[in-house]
């Protein structure tokens, strides 16, 4: 007797296209997730991610972007919308980003003193400045880390996903982890533990 | 190895070095330290990625897009799906009922001869419609025209109607109750007939 093996998406794209709506069910709850923490760590804003998740799967439904299996895999042409759905969103004004303003009066002050900065990451306040340091990168040094680091997509599929080379994905990936390096370090000696030990006057 | 054939070769965040890389790790501790900082980086977005893993799209979005998906496969539910398909239906189903009309009077003109007496210009019969065929709402008004079509089904109070415009034979009025002169029976006249939800025409209004 054979184990029922779970369909692949282009088979459960091929039932949903014929109308079979468990199959579209089965496809979004497979997919949904990650095209959502994708948004949602993209734009910052639970909203847009709504938004977005929504309409990419509208796209699929209507089949207005033309899935291609030949090209690319059903999870990557479904990030690559994302992707374009979040610029169009962030252009337009609509995300609520929040970036470094309300950082260090929050979590990073009540890090603990440490001499490596990076071993406050073992704790939920260090997660939690990590995830803000991410959605304080620039856009290309972002996408590269939410998706192949918090999402595990490979190379080869962020590549498709971005529309540029392997190469290039490794580059902007190397680039992406030092600056958060370097602002998980700056947020650091910015914190007001630190700051308390700055001289005010200087008396000789 | 030097500081560069260190980086170069070195798998982005690999948990276990080389014997090369060892050796340059023990001799350089910039780069070790570097290595170090890294690779608790990566333990902390893996610990990031594992912390939103159960994060998932709020389960209205599913609700909508499945009554999406059930409207675009004209299954059900077309008032949350796209409604392109809305006019084509509503011009199909309209088609459909001239065309219908046209054959009931086509079938109806047959007999006609046999009707005929003196002159030319004879005023055909008018049939009243029946009287229990009641029109609620918009449609009741004694003034606005429209005349229930015999066998249609009764329109609902909250029922949702739509209403188009079609040209039709001057004899199709004749089904309806309208005397019509036998020599413009072949004209064109405008009507506006009224679509049930179920897209079946529901009433008819002469525009002339």
């Amino acid at each position: 007797m054979t184990p029922n093996l779970p369909e692949t998406d282009d088979e459960l794209l091929m039932r949903m296209r014929s109308g079979d709506e468990q199959a579209f069910v089965a496809l979004y709850r497979r997919r949904q997730a990650a095209i959502y923490r994708f948004a949602l760590h993209m734009s910052g804003s639970a909203t847009v991610a709504e938004d977005v998740t929504q309409e990419v799967f509208l796209a699929l439904i209507r089949e207005e972007c033309g899935f291609d299996p030949q090209r690319g895999t059903l999870s990557g042409y479904l990030f690559g919308i994302a992707r374009k759905l979040v610029l169009r969103h962030v252009e337009r004004g609509r995300s609520d980003v929040a970036l470094e303003t309300d950082l260090e009066g929050s979590a990073l002050a009540e890090l603990m003193v440490n001499d490596d900065p990076l071993a406050d990451l073992i704790d939920r306040e260090g997660i939690e400045a990590l995830r803000r340091s991410v959605l304080a990168l620039p856009r290309r040094y972002r996408e590269v880390v939410v998706l192949c680091d918090l999402e595990e997509v490979d190379y080869g599929e962020a590549a498709f996903v971005l529309g540029c080379p392997i190469g290039t994905v490794r580059s902007r990936l190397h680039r992406a982890r030092a600056l958060l390096l370097e602002k998980l370090s700056q947020r650091w000696h910015h914190r007001p533990s630190a700051m308390a030990l700055k001289p005010i006057r200087c008396l000789i | 190895m030097n500081c560069q054939e260190f980086w170069n070769t070195m798998p982005e965040l690999a948990p276990e070095a080389e014997a090369a890389h060892f050796e340059h790790l023990q001799e350089c501790c910039a780069c070790a330290a570097l290595l170090n900082r890294q690779r608790t980086l990566a333990s902390g977005l893996r610990m990031l990625a594992a912390d939103w893993r159960c994060v998932e799209a709020p389960a209205r979005v599913q609700s909508r897009l499945t009554a999406a998906f059930l409207g675009q496969a004209g299954l059900a539910a077309p008032r949350l799906a796209s409604r392109w398909w809305v006019p084509v239906v509503t011009w199909a189903t309209a088609t459909a009922v001239v065309v219908a009309l046209a054959m009931f009077l086509a079938r109806d003109r047959q007999v006609v001869p046999a009707h005929r007496t003196t002159s030319s210009r004879v005023q055909l019969a008018a049939v009243e419609p029946p009287a229990d065929l009641e029109m609620p709402g918009d449609f009741s008004d004694a003034d606005n025209d429209f005349i229930p079509i015999p066998n249609a089904a009764r329109i609902e109070p909250n029922e949702d109607l739509d209403l188009v415009r079609v040209e039709v034979p001057r004899s199709a009025m004749i089904a309806l109750g309208y005397a019509v002169n036998e020599d413009r029976a072949s004209e064109p006249v405008e009507a506006e007939v009224v679509l049930g939800a179920d897209g079946l025409a529901r009433a008819v209004r002469f525009l002339e």
